[in-house]
């Protein structure tokens, strides 16, 4: 019981006080490859606060869901933080953990997030949220297939046992593959290139930047911290999955501190190559993605069979 | 107990006849009291079911001129007689508002009366134990149902849809009494009893009985009478065709899968890979439909398909003999229907409320409603995010529970079965994410922004009791997704069945802590201020609805995606004034899509009948005496020809 209060804490911290950092250190890498200086690796956060510090706007048209959406996407990032162990796993997880129950409480801040997008009545928000809903619709089989081959290796449907099951040491060979397609996931729910352009507002390009196109201030906020923390906690999973070095220590403050310096690490490189991706990358035509994802799901779907059928 | 089942029968009976005393009494007193007798049965049947379910069967016989209609009610009855009680229940709710929307008093009256029809002829479907009374209950249940698809006979639609609902359907019992009729030959009595045929005559009573209880279920690719009834009838009545109806198709396919032994493989996958179709195509012709009540009928096709996996897996399964995860695939299923009946009788109902307010079914025409229908559209927003199997609602449980008897399949031998399974289940992980996506577009484009047509902007709120019906199935909705994994242990424990759930009390409990204190501490850092303006709008002085995402629109980008499944047709002929096709005369130009079941399924056989008849036509056309007499001669010539090779 201890050890869970000990965990929501640690990790609903941890993930909220790091979220920001990656978007600027993405951001900056990717500046750098581009020869510009880029911003400072703080930045982020000093954005946050501008905006917390902002007046909410909202459009005459817009109803209660544009008021809720905001908190529904924070709330659900919060709860969804709570099925990832990042530092250690707690003695009892008190049903948390399920893969499915932190892919749909995902899903339901994206459907809020959608609603408001139409809210609005413009049609920069109405095309982010259809091109939105169609993208999370078709990377959903690579998804579910990904956590099925996991499901299968470590007999188990939650991440506190995967975890625990890796952070002994348990890692398939063939699970190297799943590699790429995750990395595919974790570029498209982030709304990252060659899925979405983060950068741009050019219709042409934007998928998830025209849907909060008219969040404003404080809710603007909410929303971007909320896509940061699903990044922290997409990355997480990769990481605690491929590299549990310094993962799950003896519970104490010496093992807590040691796993954080080394989440951190980790996390730092992977942002790094993310930003690398994303800069050798080209933005990818909206009805090219179907190929992309293809990929995924083939991959996916081979690691799968091998780990059922070898 | 059988004197409750008795007054359930009797209070049913009063209250189909009850309006039809005061056909055209105008007030509405009658109806009421009919519409209060509804409620009283379905209250009744709830109770009796719990008991049933927690305690014993009930059965017994009614002797009608000798022939005996026997009755049971095991716990599978009980299940489904909630089912039809709770959406009943609150269906008759709403009609005491609804039913007063219609111009002429002799339909007011008559819809009452059939609707009590039909919950009585689904429910005595339900508990009837013997095929004579099941098909006389199923017959019952198809032509009042019939009569309510062409409750707006005026209308050139509804006589189309009415014709269509009637062959489809009469169709699917011709092969249940083709099947029922092979189980008497082999059992020799009326009664359900354990069949065991050869294995070629088993399977085709399987393929009997799957056709004639998918007809009704709305199994693709017999599916299409659904996309033309449910708009057709008035909205209470989609509300139980979808809600329950299907359902009880659903609940016959199991009754009377559970009484033929030796079940094979293939039926189960069969009914796996059609599950999976129907669930797919469902939710793509769902999603690309802009009539809002046609749009619902599509996603109960997803839905009967979803319910269909499962059945499946549990077929499978059990072939495999694993009985443990066979069981969790049933229930799943079985949860399933009973939740899809909770949302899609919420969703039907607030649909007729929204097309009642605004004369239209066409959602391009729709928008800006949850001004004007805060309490409608709150009830929508529910049902929609229910039936996207979003977390805490019950929609998200039975999926959960799918995806989690899927994630077991490694314990199956065969590698074919597994790569079928595999493929299954990312199909299904598809849908239901196309789902989301589907009722993101049905709230977004019906309820929010800018009216698109002047109905839409004079919209008003609906009546009491068409808020109330529904939002006893919003709560259901909700209470059942959180406390789902104490219902469902209670449940498990009885059937000796673990279902391996998170628990979504604590997991509620806790975002219920988390949103607090994140409100608090959000409303403390953040600015209080709030501003309202205008929408941005590229610098143009005032938004308009032309300017706003329409429902076409929405679902392109998914059209372009599944073009091949959908195959738009583009029809593009400009003229032009001049020879090199610069100055503009006039043109046309049209999108439509395919409709492959109806163009490569429904018709050639249609136009097969056609060309046999017009031959034989032909033939009997001819009047002159000489080719009748020539007739008769050949026939006697044909018949001693018969009979001589038969004697010998």
């Amino acid at each position: 019981m201890i050890s869970f209060f000990l965990f929501a804490i640690v990790n609903i911290l941890v993930v909220l006080i790091l979220a920001p950092f990656y978007i600027s250190l993405i951001k900056k890498v990717k500046a750098l490859f581009q020869g510009r200086k880029g911003p400072k690796l703080f930045q982020a956060y000093y954005n946050l606060l501008k905006l917390f510090k902002k007046e909410s706007i909202y459009s005459t048209n817009s109803s209660f869901i544009m008021r809720v959406a905001p908190y529904i996407n924070i709330i659900c990032s919060i709860v969804a933080i709570l099925f990832v162990p990042l530092l250690f796993i707690p003695d009892n997880y008190f049903g948390f953990g399920n893969i499915i129950l932190f892919l749909y409480i995902l899903a339901l801040a994206k459907f809020f997030m959608a609603l408001a997008g139409l809210d609005a009545g413009s049609t920069f928000g109405g095309m982010g949220s259809s091109r939105e809903m169609s993208i999370s619709s078709i990377i959903e089989p690579i998804v579910i297939i990904i956590f099925a081959t996991l499901a299968f290796v470590y007999n188990s449907v939650n991440f506190f046992e995967i975890f625990g099951a890796t952070s002994v040491g348990l890692v398939h060979a063939s699970l190297w593959l799943l590699l790429i397609p995750l990395i595919i996931v974790l570029l498209t729910e982030t709304a990252r290139i060659p899925i979405d352009n983060p950068e741009t507002h050019l219709e042409l390009t934007m998928v998830h930047e025209a849907m909060i196109l008219e969040q404003s201030g404080k809710n603007l906020a909410l929303m971007e911290l909320s896509s940061g923390v699903k990044q922290v906690l997409l990355m997480a999973i990769i990481i605690n999955l491929f590299f549990p070095i310094g993962f799950n220590l003896p519970l104490s403050l010496i093992g807590i501190g040691t796993s954080l310096i080394a989440f951190l690490i980790k996390s730092i490189i992977l942002a790094i190559s993310i930003g690398i991706i994303e800069s050798f990358i080209a933005k990818s035509r909206l009805f090219r993605l179907p190929i992309i994802f293809a990929i995924a799901f083939l991959l996916s779907l081979i690691t799968l069979m091998m780990e059922m059928l070898l | 107990m059988v004197l409750l089942i008795t007054a359930v029968f009797l209070i049913l009976l009063l209250s189909i006849v009850i309006p039809l005393i005061g056909l055209k009494l105008k007030h509405s007193s009658l109806r009421k009291i009919s519409l209060i007798l509804i409620m009283l049965a379905c209250l009744i049947s709830i109770f009796l079911s719990l008991q049933v379910l927690l305690g014993k069967d009930i059965s017994f016989q009614i002797f009608v001129s000798g022939t005996a209609f026997s009755m049971l009610i095991d716990s599978l009855a009980a299940f489904f007689i909630i089912i039809i009680s709770i959406v009943g229940f609150c269906v008759s709710i709403y009609s005491i508002s609804y039913a007063e929307h219609f111009e002429s008093v002799k339909k007011r009256n008559f819809l009452v009366s059939l609707m009590a029809l039909f919950i009585l002829s689904m429910m005595f479907v339900v508990i009837s134990h013997n095929l004579l009374g099941f098909l006389f209950f199923w017959e019952l249940m198809s032509i009042s149902s019939f009569l309510l698809v062409l409750f707006d006979y005026e209308k050139e639609e509804t006589k189309k849809a009415g014709i269509f609902y009637f062959v489809m359907t009469q169709l699917g019992t011709i092969f249940l009494i083709f099947s029922f009729i092979l189980i008497y030959i082999n059992t020799g009595t009326l009664d359900f009893t354990n069949t065991s045929l050869s294995p070629f005559l088993s399977s085709i009573l399987f393929i009997t009985l799957a056709i004639g209880f998918g007809t009704k279920a709305g199994m693709v690719p017999f599916h299409k009478w659904l996309s033309y009834a449910h708009p057709a009838s008035p909205s209470s009545i989609s509300a139980l065709m979808s809600g329950v109806m299907i359902k009880v198709a659903i609940y016959g396919l199991i009754r009377f899968l559970f009484i033929i032994s030796q079940q094979q493989l293939w039926w189960g996958i069969a009914i796996l890979i059609f599950g999976t179709i129907s669930a797919l195509l469902g939710i793509i012709y769902a999603l690309k439909e802009q009539d809002l009540k046609r749009l619902l009928a599509y996603s109960s096709i997803e839905n009967i398909g979803i319910i269909l996996i499962s059945i499946g897996l549990y077929m499978i399964f059990t072939y495999y003999s694993l009985p443990a995860i066979a069981l969790v695939a049933l229930f799943a299923g079985l949860f399933h229907a009973f939740n899809h009946s909770l949302f899609k009788s919420l969703l039907f109902m607030t649909a007729g409320s929204v097309v009642n307010a605004t004369h239209t079914k066409n959602i391009e025409k729709m928008g800006g409603l949850v001004k004007n229908m805060k309490y409608t559209s709150l009830l929508f927003l529910i049902g929609a995010i229910s039936i996207s199997a979003l977390p805490p609602f019950n929609g998200f449980v039975s999926e959960l529970m799918i995806f989690q008897v899927f994630f077991k399949s490694n314990s199956i031998s065969s590698p074919l079965i597994k790569l079928i399974l595999m493929i299954s289940m990312s199909l299904f992980a598809l849908t239901s994410a196309l789902a989301a996506a589907c009722f993101v577009k049905a709230f977004g484009i019906v309820f929010l922004a800018v009216p698109r047509s002047k109905e839409a902007k004079e919209a008003k709120e609906a009546d009491k009791f068409m808020l109330v019906g529904p939002a006893i199935l919003a709560i259901l909705c909700m209470v059942i997704g959180v406390f789902s994994f104490q219902i469902l242990n209670f449940i498990g424990e009885k059937a000796g069945v673990s279902f391996d759930l998170p628990n979504l009390l604590w997991i509620s409990i806790g975002t219920f802590i988390i949103g607090v204190i994140a409100y608090l501490i959000i409303r403390n850092i953040g600015n209080k201020h709030s501003r309202v303006s205008e929408t941005w709008g590229c610098g143009i002085n005032s938004q308009n609805s032309k300017m706003e995402y329409t429902a076409s629109g929405f679902s392109e980008p998914i059209v372009t995606i599944f073009s091949s499944i959908y195959q738009p047709k583009k029809i593009n002929k400009p003229t032009f004034y001049d020879s090199k096709g610069v100055i503009f005369k006039e043109g046309q130009a049209s999108l439509s899509l395919i409709k492959f079941f109806e163009e490569y399924l429904y018709l050639p056989p249609l136009k097969m009948v056609h060309y046999i008849s017009e031959k034989l036509y032909k033939i009997q056309n001819k009047i002159d005496l000489d080719s009748f007499i020539l007739y008769i001669f050949l026939t006697i010539l044909a018949l001693l020809i018969i009979v001589g090779v038969v004697i010998r």
